[in-house]
């Protein structure tokens, strides 16, 4: 009753919405990158919330079913495939025994998610499925994902082909304007640098993974050095001494002791997660009463 | 106190700006209390040298209600003068063939390997933060006789349960990993144990005393002296 990696891709990992309450002891969040993607293939194949999911960031992924399920692909968009045949991402498929589910080439965005009905049967570890590679924790054996793992999966039979709304299928392209509320060390940014921050372009640089996204583009001065180190927020920016931007993001490390100019709302780290390296992007200060109130909009979607 | 906004749903609380014993104890008071509520919206409690990370659920909160909340819990926080953790020994092989920079110290400071051996392994420290790796906790204060400033460039590689120092903080590195201070010993101490149900022996509230050990005890307790 399971999926058999035929070919496991280059960075495939099984998540889930993270690993909490153990970062007091520096154990990071983890999870899906892009809560938006997979939030909606949940809800699709009717899994709760905080159920499993394949993170695909490279293409080239085959598994081998060999009981019954519905699967949903959802994020960036890519060649989706059963059996050879050309399929919707964002659409619930039921699979039979000995059905191939293939995902080719990406061409829009950077993560595709591959949810099962009710998960992936896998036990989690301190309280999560979500893989943490530097701290083997989580996946199986604490790593991604490999040719030859076996995915287990209960057995199920549904009718269902819900799709997500046409509408509210993400095009990624390559510009994204992030909003930010000002926070931490907001006020050691003079006024100019604050709004060169606000008012330039960045780029997206190589340096970008589960852990963080550093930006490249007009230099931010800080009149600290460095702080005390302390505890670090998903989102968080970060400016270190050259001045250059880095989004701190799941894999985070717990604390650091680098100047903060703000946080990038959650929900717009969900899309900064599936843009290409050389993307532009820009920031736009949001108060925090708004950004709630985005954020409760969100994820009221998915209850 | 101040309690500052750090996400769109986590404010971080200041307990002062610099780093002391006296503000490390408010905020593991302070969060102790935290701790204690057992309240499912606060999602994450994370404390460091002189500051708490609260990261909140917005269905129940308001960054306005947070903070109202946060000031009258913290209003008239009782101060644990002392604490009531218990001392943690760790065994530790000192010698120059794993602690590379113990001769670099000792010149530093003007004194020989031995005394850098007994002064480092004669105090208590106390945790005043964990993170960078998971189960690494940073250790205070280390005798200002044998503070050391980090190496300029910091070593690719620093062997799981190096012991260590730099400034005035030591501490224990949980795993292997890249890394600036200056390594004085090794130990077979676990600080990240997946079969412990608290994944790690230590905890903010821990109190910490390193015991010199021989090469000969260091090897029966399955130590490495690779590198």
């Amino acid at each position: 009753m399971s999926f058999e990696v035929i070919k496991a891709g280059i960075f495939t990992t099984l998540q889930d919405r993270g690993r909490f309450s153990f970062t007091h002891l520096g154990v990071t969040n983890s999870g899906v990158m892009d809560e938006y993607s997979s939030l909606a293939a949940h809800k699709l194949l009717g899994n709760s919330l905080d159920t499993n999911i394949l993170e695909i960031t490279f293409a080239n992924v085959e598994l081998k079913a060999s009981v019954n399920t519905s699967v949903c692909v959802t994020g960036a968009s890519c060649e989706f495939f059963i059996n050879d045949e050309l399929k919707n991402c964002w659409q619930v498929y039921s699979i039979k025994k000995d059905d191939i589910v293939k995902i080719g080439t990406i061409k829009d965005g950077q993560r595709v998610y591959l949810g099962v009905k009710d998960g992936f049967d896998i036990p989690k570890e301190f309280g999560s499925n979500s893989t943490t590679i530097k701290e083997s924790l989580g996946g199986i054996s604490g790593t991604q994902i490999k040719n030859g793992n076996v995915l287990s999966y209960k057995s199920t039979f549904s009718n269902t082909t819900q799709r997500w709304h046409q509408k509210h299928i993400p095009f990624y392209g390559k510009e994204l304007t992030l909003r930010v509320v000002l926070s931490y060390q907001e006020d050691s940014f003079s006024i100019d640098e604050k709004e060169k921050f606000f008012s330039s372009e960045y780029i997206v640089t190589r340096d970008f993974n589960r852990m963080a996204c550093k930006l490249s583009g007009e230099k931010i001065v800080s009149s600290l050095d460095g702080i005390i180190s302390e505890a670090i927020t998903f989102g968080s920016i970060q400016i270190p001494k050259d001045g250059q931007p880095i989004v701190l993001l799941k894999e985070r490390q717990t604390i650091g002791g680098y100047p903060k100019i703000g946080t990038v709302l959650s929900i717009d780290c969900f899309k900064l997660s599936q843009m290409k390296i050389g993307s532009t992007i820009r920031f736009q200060e949001i108060d925090i009463n708004t950004a709630q109130e985005k954020l409760r909009d969100f994820y009221s979607t998915f209850v | 106190m101040e309690i500052k906004l750090a996400s769109v749903d986590s404010v971080i609380i200041y307990f002062s700006d610099t780093i002391s014993k006296k503000t490390s104890t408010e905020v593991k008071s302070a969060y102790k209390l935290l701790k204690s509520l057992d309240d499912k919206s606060l999602i994450e409690i994370v404390p460091s040298y002189t500051s708490i990370l609260i990261t909140y659920d917005i269905f129940k909160y308001s960054f306005e209600d947070i903070k109202v909340f946060l000031n009258r819990l913290l209003e008239n926080l009782k101060i644990d003068e002392e604490s009531a953790s218990k001392i943690i020994n760790v065994d530790v092989y000192y010698a120059e063939e794993v602690g590379l920079d113990l001769q670099r110290v000792a010149t530093k400071a003007n004194i020989s390997i031995d005394e850098v051996i007994k002064i480092h392994s004669s105090k208590v420290y106390d945790v005043f933060a964990i993170g960078f790796l998971p189960g690494f906790a940073y250790m205070a204060s280390v005798d200002k006789s044998i503070v050391t400033p980090r190496l300029e460039s910091p070593r690719k590689k620093i062997p799981k349960g190096s012991v260590a120092i730099a400034d005035t903080q030591t501490a224990i590195y949980p795993q292997n990993s890249p890394g600036g201070w200056n390594i004085l010993g090794k130990t077979t101490f676990e600080l990240f144990d997946k079969s412990l149900e608290s994944l790690s022996p230590l905890t903010i509230e821990s109190r910490i005393k390193f015991n010199p050990i021989s090469k000969e005890e260091f090897l029966k307790q399955g130590g490495s002296l690779e590198f």
